[in-house]
């Protein structure tokens, strides 16, 4: 057996890429230094010397642009995969998102469709500047016709990455930039997908249900494990790898059995995605509840920049507050 | 005093503001010559002139852009989007900078302007002129995001808007722009911004709402008979006064939130969650949101089985109450 060295989450994007463009003739990669530079973070390295510059484009440094040319591509029958180099700068290119991506199958009753991915990493972490740090992925959510992955490690990136390239309609994939180097797992060779809209129950428990995504995913995984030395606790730990559609079922099947829940995210509190999870499992499971949905989350301000990111971003400790306050309710 | 439509009662708070206050000025597509595509500015650029009441290119992101320059340089620009559904081009101002120049300058400039838009359903319009976008930018730390109900309000709420040191998006629900009138006391005073008003009492059930649903959310009181329904309109989407609605929801231990948005992600959400945590053991029954669909709001007729009605508001009335 060849030794398959394991990989780190950019690089399973890069090789989702890679892969995807070998099996398919209509992926096309387009963005700012996607191409000679291979990407801003290398997600796209190699890219232009395997498929050639009619596959892996250079684009000026214009947002709105690339995803206006994306959707036309997609229109006609190719499957653009578009990098934006930061979350952060999506916004230019709202109106391209709001008003024609996500409507186009809509809007033209099924005869179009925008089957395109748009990519950004995304998240704080990494003591950027501003613009640099944003978790925006409630604007998308909250978005009909648009699809929103945020893989939390190599195996999900790779997998999640070529369903949402084969996805017949616009997926918004977020990539958390605080773990794109942060650990190595095995990531098979060739050719597979994970599921979009499937949550993953990451780690088993009875007492707890411990919801989040992307990089906060890892410090729930790390919680449950303290809570466990701790406090004797069993806690459930889900990713929820597409926020939109979002499987509930999964979600719903551990409150039944757990009867608490802490949702942890990165983004600002008020109107974040935790506070959709927690509205909905409340409507639905009031009386399984033992106590109210608990949201950890980042502050209601701009994310700040350098050091102090590390003040907004829950951390380990006001994960493990969150779990208290459930239990002690 | 006059009685006034909710539209009638925007220009007159145009009007009172702009004699009081010389840095008030006024700008976007139609506002001057045309008046405004719903007249909300109708008659300013004669009583002010064309210095002070600016007709702009067709160029969204250039009009709060350009408002943002001028607010930071100590005047209070007014804005109007025609359709709340065309201010995506100008997104990225207000995330990237309008929300953000009292942050990023730590309090050394600050951007006290408003960007009022038409937006909901109800009139029969095309795409894109019918949307309830106020999630967009009530997440938006920094952008505070007000919504009237009626012309008194309307009238308050845009002056306390203008004399806000900080950015407000002023949705208005065009639905009822002309819907009904009502008492409109001629000075310029102002309604508090981040106060939600209890507009009817009751004792078994608290109706929260804001805008256009909010005159539903009366009518279905009214329907519910056996329940005695307190209404709430939020009035101000961000900050959002949750105080309101918990000493409410502490009093009747049931909630339903209805709005036209889509559901997911959404200002129902948000508060049935924050409600939640803090009224757990006074609710009686799950918070039901009753919302939009989670599709584009479609066009023409259409949009009467998306938005919501008074029957729906009832039926959740009843199976809150009956849970």
């Amino acid at each position: 057996m060849i030794f398959v060295p394991p990989k780190n989450l950019v690089q399973a994007v890069n090789e989702a890429m890679m892969t995807e463009m070998g099996l398919d003739d209509s992926v096309v990669v387009m963005g700012e230094d996607v191409g000679v530079d291979g990407g801003v973070f290398r997600a796209t390295l190699g890219l232009l010397e395997e498929y050639g510059e009619d596959r892996v484009i250079d684009t000026p440094l214009a947002e709105s642009g690339i995803l206006g040319t994306a959707i036309g591509m997609a229109a006609y029958g190719l499957k653009p995969v578009a990098e934006m180099q930061f979350s952060g700068f999506m916004t230019p290119s709202f109106d391209q998102f709001i008003s024609h991506a996500s409507r186009i199958r809509w809007r033209s009753r099924g005869r179009f469709s925008a089957s395109l991915v748009v990519r950004a990493p995304y998240g704080g972490g990494i003591h950027a500047l501003e613009h640099h740090s944003e978790s925006q992925e409630a604007i998308y959510i909250h978005t009909p016709g648009l699809k929103t992955v945020i893989p939390s490690s190599p195996h999900d990136a790779k997998g999640l990455l070529i369903n949402a390239i084969r996805d017949p309609d616009p997926v918004v994939f977020l990539e958390p930039k605080k773990i794109y180097r942060a650990f190595r797992e095995e990531v098979p060779e060739g050719d597979y997908t994970v599921p979009l809209s499937a949550c993953n129950v990451s780690r088993e428990g009875s007492d707890l249900t411990l919801v989040s995504w992307g990089y906060v995913h890892r410090l729930c995984l790390e919680a449950a494990e303290e809570a466990a030395e701790k406090e004797g606790l069993d806690v459930e730990v889900i990713d929820v790898r597409t926020l939109s559609p979002l499987d509930f079922q999964t979600i719903a099947d551990s409150v039944t059995k757990t009867g608490r829940v802490v949702v942890a995210q990165e983004a600002p509190q008020t109107l974040g995605f935790a506070s959709e999870i927690s509205a909905r499992i409340m409507e639905d499971l009031i009386l399984y509840l033992e106590s109210p949905v608990i949201r950890v989350t980042g502050f209601d301000t701009t994310m700040p920049y350098h050091e102090l990111e590390d003040y907004y971003m829950p951390d380990v400790g006001r994960i493990m507050r969150g779990i208290r306050k459930s239990i002690n309710f | 005093m006059p009685k006034l439509t909710l539209v009638q009662a925007v220009n007159d708070a145009h009007k009172a503001e702009m004699r009081r206050d010389d840095r008030v000025i006024v700008l976007g597509e139609d506002v001057g010559v045309d008046g405004g595509v719903f007249r909300a500015t109708v008659d300013l650029i004669d009583e002010f002139g064309s210095e002070r009441v600016i007709d702009t290119p067709l160029a969204e992101s250039g009009i709060v852009g350009t408002a943002l320059g001028m607010a930071v340089y100590g005047m209070r620009p007014v804005t109007e989007m025609q359709f709340s559904g065309f201010m995506p081009p100008a997104y990225d101002q207000l995330m990237s900078h309008i929300s953000r120049i009292r942050w990023r300058s730590r309090g050394r400039f600050e951007a006290p302007m408003v960007v009022r838009a038409p937006y909901g359903g109800g009139i029969r319009s095309p795409e894109h002129h019918a949307e309830s976008p106020e999630v967009y930018y009530a997440h938006m730390p920094g952008l505070k995001v007000v919504i009237p109900s009626t012309p008194y309000d309307a009238k308050g709420l845009l002056i306390g808007a203008i004399r806000d040191s900080d950015p407000v998006l002023f949705l208005e629900p065009k639905k009822i722009y002309r819907a009904f009138r009502e008492e409109v006391p001629e000075d310029a005073y102002a309604v508090p911004l981040g106060e939600a008003r209890v507009s009817r009492e009751g004792s078994d059930l608290t109706l929260v709402s804001w805008g256009y649903v909010h005159q539903v959310a009366l009518e279905a009181a009214e329907m519910a008979e056996g329940v005695d329904v307190e209404v709430i309109d939020l009035r101000t989407i961000n900050p959002m006064d949750r105080d309101t609605v918990v000493d409410s929801v502490r009093k009747t231990g049931r909630c339903v939130v209805a709005q036209e948005a889509p559901s997911v992600n959404s200002v129902a959400s948000e508060l049935a969650a924050s409600v939640n945590e803090r009224t757990f053991f006074s609710l009686k029954a799950p918070i039901e949101r009753v919302t939009g669909f989670d599709v584009t709001i479609p066009l023409g007729s259409k949009e009467d089985r998306y938005i919501p009605d008074a029957e729906r508001l009832e039926r959740a009335i009843r199976r809150t109450a009956d849970f």
